[in-house]
């Protein structure tokens, strides 16, 4: 039995410890928000974070986040409660497709959780790792240095719908 | 060019009881069907264009399909601004098929070719205004007063200085002849047209609730994964299930036409499973024996090379095709592009349920009519026995205006006798594409003593789309009446069709029309080894904006003149081309100096109806080619959304980038070598330039984005390394070393 936490709520699932966690999450769980693209980690259309790194989770087996914290995009904020990254994206018109966005915004919001104020090069360098093949980078630059600086105001935060320490592993939750 | 569809007297209201009830209009927006809005109570199946309750909800059912490119953002504006409703205030839906959904430009409910906001852009705002007047002569019934005191704004209903909803009068207004021709408002009274930016959709796709079809699910769906024959046109000779039948959730294991799929609880299952299934295929002769690298005269790009000496089939004749034996000089240069892949973000998928003899297909489609058909087909039952319910598309790019995987989908659930949702791997995706067709072309421009050019001459040489779409068409399309054997010829006859019949103007698209030449002339070559041919974002001009705007940059090299000043001379006859460039020149400080080892290119292209220039800023190190500014101008008519035109914009040339610098499909033994990501490769974030996008303000009638934003992108990064190196690069993906 696998066991987690998925977006702060503690999770159970039988499935077999070397299933991606993609998969778990979106065939077990459900939750249909975090995308399969490429099956080999090469286009981040999966991302989730992990204790807060965005990570890719098409080829993250399960087992590996045995009592970790997960959270998907549906973790960070929803329709009614948008996280000042959503709201950015929201603002900015970001998406197009929208298929690679859940990626970005998971991507984003790691970012901007170590880096509050990140350069070009540090969001091309962030980012890199999530494709976009409507080609809206050039928005989702926009929208990260919107986001950044609206934290710094005060203005919305990183994750809108729960809270908890992204260092801090479940067990010591 | 613009298809005006004339919207008067025809039946626009119909009672139909969708939920809600209310207001319903619809219509048809080709206006040749005469069948009523059916529609079962409580279903959301709708076949009306627009509802109002009487608790003033007001809903739009979408006739196109949202992969992006913005129909859900600009229809609905196009709708607001007539009824006086602010655009976030209208629920839009996607829709399944229905006949008077068809597109203005098509006669088809097919989205693409950059026809959305052109071939809506009367119709809809008609149905609006024909609403919002109703809604008037309603309420001047209802509150016995003058039609002419009753106002609207912002989505109210204003009497005497007091506000009432739409939705008061719904009743009312159902009971009154619906008009036909209610006036428009001029340019100059538009509240959103022009000026609405905000995506209808970005919520939704920021929050991950927006349904693809990949998110379908219910209770008791099966996942399917396919392997399908490695070479297209193969079939499935024999297969050992023995391994795979016993693992983990698998429920079947079954044959179709062209693959053998493993369907399991869930896909990961499948897959697993699917590993271990060992086929046994009988494959097509011709394509197996076609690889694009091979060095034998007869294959590979020998095929192509041979093409070239034939004369070919005329697919325009303009002047005096001899005259180019008394040009000045003749400059001649030969261009050659790949086969691309579309690499939509979301692998095509398609879910299936048969049940009692209804079939159930939900589905991100460009062409939800053809889905259905081929479902219908393929399950065996009447069309009228299908229904398609539309989910966002995760990329279409012309990939999604295909039903293959529909068919498969389709085919999985009745040999299995489960609901099934078939998920292709990325791998699947870039092996088993209908693909950007490759091409070969030859320019002989004649010039006079001046150095104008005075012959314009081109050949192209390779394999056409259209017999691939008439093949999925006949077979779907074709009536019922009519016998099998009949369906079967008729579908066989496209590919003869475009061999030494006529050109299909896909392939030849873009290579002549827009600069000034007495004399003009394009032949056309067609070899097809049998891969098969889809439409790629910007079809033949995705090719032939990089061959002609190159070209043409051969020639104004070779007269030493500007390749801005050159252009332009050659423009005299195509005002709004010319009128971006200078535009475009302008606005990137064309002629001035740069930063350091950096260097412009320019090109210009006419396609869809739009008119694109654009500058490249590119730098050279080690042989890499960098990217570092491209500055837009397009002129696509009136703009109804100018913040959807750039994202447009900016989102064509990425994927105009992503084929220039990396992209090819190459075959071995008629198998595509590419993959996945790693060998098959996109732009990232790190290699996306700045961009400066210039969206030209007119009046004119409002033409197509979509896809006009890619054709120049990779000729005028090519004339920036020409720039920069001296070299002229003439085949894609462009490559120093």
């Amino acid at each position: 039995m696998l066991r987690f936490n998925l977006n702060g709520q503690p999770v159970e699932v039988d499935a077999p410890d070397d299933t991606p966690l993609l998969w778990v999450v979106r065939d077990h769980l459900k939750l249909k928000g975090s995308k399969f693209g490429c099956g080999m980690g090469l286009c981040g259309a999966c991302s989730m974070l992990v204790d807060g790194q965005s990570t890719r989770t098409c080829i993250l087996p399960a087992a590996s986040v045995a009592n970790k914290n997960v959270t998907t995009i549906e973790g960070i904020g929803n329709p009614e409660l948008l996280s000042a990254v959503q709201q950015a994206w929201v603002d900015s018109s970001v998406p197009q497709c929208g298929y690679c966005q859940s990626g970005q915004i998971v991507s984003a919001t790691a970012l901007l959780t170590r880096n509050p104020n990140p350069s070009n090069r540090d969001i091309d360098n962030a980012m890199s790792g999530n494709i976009c093949r409507c080609g809206t980078y050039p928005r989702i630059k926009a929208a990260i240095k919107q986001a950044a600086s609206a934290i710094q105001n005060g203005q919305g935060k990183l994750q809108a719908v729960q809270y908890f320490e992204p260092t801090q592993s479940a067990t010591e939750a | 060019m613009s298809t005006q569809v004339d919207i008067s007297r025809r039946r626009f209201l119909q009672h139909a009881t969708l939920t809600g009830g209310g207001l319903i209009v619809g219509i048809p927006l080709m206006g040749l069907t005469g069948h009523a809005h059916a529609s079962g109570q409580g279903s959301l199946t709708p076949n009306a264009i627009l509802q109002i309750t009487p608790q003033n909800a007001v809903h739009f059912y979408l006739p196109r399909s949202e992969m992006g490119q913005g129909v859900h953002t600009g229809l609905t504006t196009l709708l607001a601004e007539e009824l006086d409703i602010p655009p976030a205030k209208i629920s839009v839906h996607l829709t399944g098929p229905h006949e008077d959904f068809a597109n203005p430009e098509f006669g088809m409910q097919i989205t693409g070719g950059s026809t959305s906001i052109k071939g809506h852009f009367v119709p809809l705002r008609q149905l609006a205004a024909n609403t919002r007047l109703v809604i008037r002569q309603a309420a001047a019934k209802q509150l016995n007063t003058a039609l002419e005191s009753i106002q609207t704004q912002d989505g109210q209903v204003f009497v005497q200085g007091k506000a009432f909803t739409y939705g008061d009068f719904v009743d009312v207004a159902s009971t009154l002849d619906f008009p036909e021709d209610a006036p428009l408002k001029p340019a100059s009274d538009f509240k959103y047209i022009g000026k609405y930016n905000q995506r209808l959709d970005a919520q939704a796709k920021s929050t991950g609730s927006a349904q693809f079809g990949l998110d379908v699910d219910f209770a008791g769906l099966q996942k399917a994964a396919l392997k399908q024959s490695p070479v297209f046109g193969g079939t499935v000779k024999s297969f050992d299930d023995s391994v795979a039948k016993t693992m983990p959730g698998v429920k079947a294991i079954v044959a179709i036409h062209n693959g053998v799929a493993v369907v399991a609880e869930h896909y990961y299952q499948a897959k697993n499973a699917l590993a271990k299934v060992d086929v046994q295929w009988q494959l097509p002769e011709t394509l197996s024996a076609f690889s694009t690298h091979s060095l034998d005269a007869n294959n590979g790009m020998g095929l192509f090379e041979n093409a070239l000496k034939k004369e070919g089939d005329n697919g325009h004749d303009e002047g005096d095709a001899n005259a180019i034996q008394q040009a000045d000089k003749v400059i001649s240069a030969q261009y050659w592009a790949p086969y691309l892949a579309h690499a939509t973000m979301e692998p095509m998928n398609c879910t299936v349920k048969i049940e009692n003899g209804k079939v159930d297909v939900w589905v991100g489609s460009q062409s939800p009519g053809m889905a259905k058909n081929i479902a219908a087909l393929f399950a065996d039952v009447s069309k009228d026995d299908v229904t398609v319910h539309s989910t966002y598309l995760g990329g279409g790019f012309g990939r999604r205006s295909a039903s293959d995987f529909v068919a498969q989908a389709t085919a999985i659930a009745k040999a299995s006798k489960l609901p099934v949702q078939l998920i292709w791997s990325r791998e699947d995706d870039t092996q088993h594409d209908l693909y950007r067709p490759a091409a070969l072309a030859r320019f002989d421009i004649g010039l006079n003593k001046d150095g104008t050019i005075t012959d314009w001459h081109v050949k192209r040489v390779g394999p056409n789309i259209m017999p691939y779409m008439i093949d999925e068409t006949v077979d779907a399309m074709a009536p019922g009446f009519m016998p099998n054997a009949m369906v079967d010829w008729l579908s066989k006859r496209g590919y003869g069709l475009f061999d030494g019949w006529i050109v299909d103007p896909s392939s030849i698209e873009g290579l002549f029309e827009d600069y000034d030449s007495p004399n003009k002339q394009v032949n056309h070559v067609t070899v097809d080894p049998g891969l098969p041919m889809g439409f790629w974002r910007s079809v033949g001009h995705s090719f032939s904006g990089f061959f002609k705007e190159s070209m043409m940059d051969e020639v104004a090299a070779d007269q030493k003149q500007d390749a801005v000043a050159y252009r332009l001379k050659h423009l005299k006859n195509n005002p709004r081309l010319a009128k971006v460039l200078n535009e475009a020149a302008k606005q990137s400080g064309w002629g001035k100096p740069l930063a350091q080892g950096h260097f412009h290119g320019v090109a210009t292209h006419m396609s869809f109806g739009s008119f694109v220039a654009q500058v490249a800023e590119v730098s050279i190190e080690n042989n890499n080619i960098k990217v570092h500014k491209v500055t837009c101008v397009v002129d696509c008519g009136t703009a109804v959304n100018p913040d959807v035109i750039k994202a447009q914009m900016e989102g064509g040339i990425i994927y105009g980038l992503t084929a220039a610098l990396y992209g090819e499909i190459t075959l071995k033994d008629g198998m595509v070598e590419q993959t996945n990501f790693h060998n098959y490769p996109m732009l990232r974030m790190n290699e996306s330039p700045e961009f400066d996008v210039i969206v030209m303000n007119n009046n004119e009638a409002p033409t197509g984005v979509g896809e006009p934003g890619l054709p120049p992108i990779a000729a005028a990064v090519a004339n920036a390394i020409f720039a920069a190196t001296g070299k002229r690069l003439r085949s894609l993906p462009l490559k120093l070393a």
